[in-house]
């Protein structure tokens, strides 16, 4: 047994799932600033790549199937006593096993890439893991049982395309994201932000359907009669009643884990705090925090703590304003996974005085907050990198850099007294969201 | 009449259409029960003509081509009318949509995407072999389906003609490159001999 099963995975399962492993890791390189965030980003990158990983699956499993058909061995295999059930287990043993391994592998491959910067890991993430093993697994042995039932040259190219079409199309065809969810493995995947996670009833509904498909695949392959292979339709159905049970029908694509999001400090003063998925920046963002820190100290009533926004605003309801004394900043975490754009966090700190436009959206004056910022800093206000290819309705590029430089010049010409008691309206306006506009001029 | 009969048996023409009616009509039934809008998205259309290439694919060799290639027939005017033949019968499955309520157009998209690749199976079956004809095609195409590119790059166009807007003169001649490029090397080579077992 040992010994086919060893030629079975040499020649049937290892090169496939090497296949998988080269897919998967050169979709994740080629995404990596989509995750760089951490590990449930990662986890859910991987998830979505499951678009081209499940086709894949399906179509080596065709094709492996079509393999065994043209060795016409099928009548010899028959007339020996191993019962046909022993001998379907090893073939899907040596397909499915590799390639489960395959997936958790591509982890292995990336995990590198963040190592050194990621820490938060929530036992959520393990679900999501599990689930694209699940789905790959299902994929494969799908793929066999089809390519045995219909041995034609076009099953393993046709089933990659059909596959596609499915994981593509088939979520477009509900209303509710709960439906949609189930329907493919690899919908609502792509990450919004390094707070989001994927609730573990819905990783264990959609495990429940990829289970029932594996069953339902090793009963087709393992049937030899046509009435034992339609047996196969009862763990679909006990699966699909199972898993809509289990599913959170209020299930929406951004759900925040409230953990992610508690704030981690640091021990000694000024304290600096950041979002717990975020805690691996930290030794980072302290010493640009403190520079702005230091620098809005010659303000009245300066803040003398700074963290992390971590409010998500897809959610008015989670927007919260800072408490007092505390200066907010929002950070975004760079295909590198350390901190983007790292010159501009002490600028972006500094605007307004150490408020923030997300406090205030009604009055606040960007060119104006700017102006201020970039007074404090005593550096020419510049563009941020973040608004690089938003543009104006016309089609020009977005920029507030010449009305926020001709404020700033003139607050230089200021003498340093009466230019700093302006700054410290701007903040006061900020703080209390009122009218900004000429208060520099 | 009686050598065309072996010909397309042969090379299992019968099973090679049932195959295509049969992905066409599914993949039209969808959009016609699923899709608010009549025409369907361009990522369909690509995977329609794809699939189609992919069921073309089998009936590049026959069961010996080595066998084949012993008797004294002319085989560039066979493979290149085989080839041509397959484009006429792809664009009538696709463009016969334009007359129903879920259309799979435009045209000059899908005689594009359908001439790049049966162009690309082509050279994969002089490359590959005609049971691995398909490869080239697929690994290009899904990867591009997935991750469409809607920027001004000329080489990032070229790399994913297949979803490019039907007018783009990028794609256009990349298409046809591909397309003249496999009816050249088909024509002239046939499919690789290598692994005559799995072929077919």
């Amino acid at each position: 047994m040992t010994r086919v099963l060893r030629v079975q995975l040499l020649r049937f399962g290892l090169p496939g799932a090497l296949l998988i492993l080269l897919v998967g890791t050169v979709a994740l390189f080629l995404d990596r600033g989509l995750w760089s965030g951490g590990w449930m980003e990662l986890a859910m990158e991987q998830r979505d790549h499951l678009m081209l990983l499940c086709p894949l699956a399906l179509a080596i499993g065709g094709w492996l199937a079509r393999r065994e058909h043209r060795a016409t061995v099928t009548e010899l295999f028959a007339g020996t006593p191993r019962p046909q059930h022993q001998r379907v287990l090893l073939t899907l043993t040596a397909v499915g096993l590799p390639i489960a391994l395959a997936y958790p592998a591509i982890l292995a491959v990336s995990a590198p890439w963040i190592m050194a910067t990621a820490e938060y890991l929530p036992s959520a993430a393990y679900g999501v893991v599990a689930v694209g093993v699940l789905a790959v697994i299902a994929s494969a042995w799908t793929g066999l049982a089809v390519g045995r039932l219909v041995p034609s040259p076009a099953t393993a190219p046709g089933l990659a395309v059909a596959g596609f079409v499915a994981v593509l199309a088939g979520p477009m065809a509900f209303r509710e994201e709960w439906q949609s969810v189930l329907a493919s493995p690899a919908w609502a995947m792509s990450p919004w932000n390094e707070f989001q996670t994927v609730p573990a009833a819905v990783s264990a509904a959609q495990a429940i359907l990829a289970l029932t498909v594996i069953v339902a695949a090793a009963v087709v392959l393992s049937a030899r009669r046509w009435q034992t292979r339609s047996v196969a339709a009862a763990p679909i159905a006990l699966g699909l009643v199972a898993a809509i049970a289990v599913m959170p029908h209020d299930y929406d694509r951004v759900t925040i884990d409230p953990v992610a999001q508690e704030l981690v400090c640091t021990d000694d003063a000024p304290r600096v705090c950041v979002g717990r998925a975020h805690s691996g920046l930290l030794t980072e963002i302290t010493p640009k925090a403190r520079e702005a820190l230091a620098l809005l100290a010659k303000l009245p009533g300066a803040p003398t703590s700074a963290q992390e926004d971590t409010d998500n605003y897809l959610d008015e309801s989670d927007i919260k304003p800072p408490p007092d004394g505390v200066v907010e900043f929002r950070m975004e975490v760079g295909p590198d996974g350390r901190l983007a754009d790292a010159g501009h966090l002490v600028t972006r700190m500094l605007e307004g005085g150490g408020t923030s436009f997300a406090n205030c959206t009604e009055f606040y004056e960007i060119p104006v907050a700017r102006a201020a910022g970039s007074w404090l800093s005593g550096r020419a206000p510049v563009n941020d990198p973040e608004e690089a290819g938003v543009t104006f309705d016309d089609g020009t590029p977005y920029t507030v850099l010449p009305e926020t430089t001709a404020l700033w010049e003139k607050l230089r010409a200021l003498p340093e007294a009466e230019a700093l008691a302006k700054v410290a309206a701007v903040r006061k306006a900020g703080l209390e969201c009122t009218d900004m506009t000429g208060l520099l001029g | 009449m009686r050598y065309l009969g072996l010909h397309l048996r042969a090379r299992r023409i019968p099973a090679a259409l049932a195959a295509a009616a049969s992905g066409t009509l599914v993949l039209w039934t969808v959009v016609a029960v699923f899709s608010e809008v009549p025409d369907a998205d361009i990522s369909l259309v690509t995977l329609l003509v794809l699939l189609l290439a992919a069921v073309v694919a089998p009936t590049l060799g026959g069961h010996d081509d080595a066998l084949d290639r012993t008797s004294a027939l002319r085989w560039l005017p066979r493979r290149a009318a085989h080839l041509l033949v397959a484009l006429v019968i792809i664009l009538a499955l696709v463009l016969v949509t334009l007359l129903t309520g879920a259309r799979f157009g435009p045209a000059a998209l899908v005689l594009r995407d359908a001439a790049g690749l049966l162009g690309l199976t082509a050279l994969g079956a002089v490359a590959l072999g005609t049971a691995r004809s398909w490869f080239l095609p697929l690994a290009w195409t899904l990867p591009v389906v997935m991750t469409p590119f809607a920027g001004a790059s000329v080489p990032l166009q070229a790399l994913t003609w297949q979803t490019q807007p039907h007018d783009n003169r990028t794609a256009a001649v990349v298409a046809t490159v591909i397309a003249v490029a496999g009816l050249v090397a088909y024509g002239v080579r046939g499919s690789a001999l290598r692994d005559i077992r799995s072929a077919a």
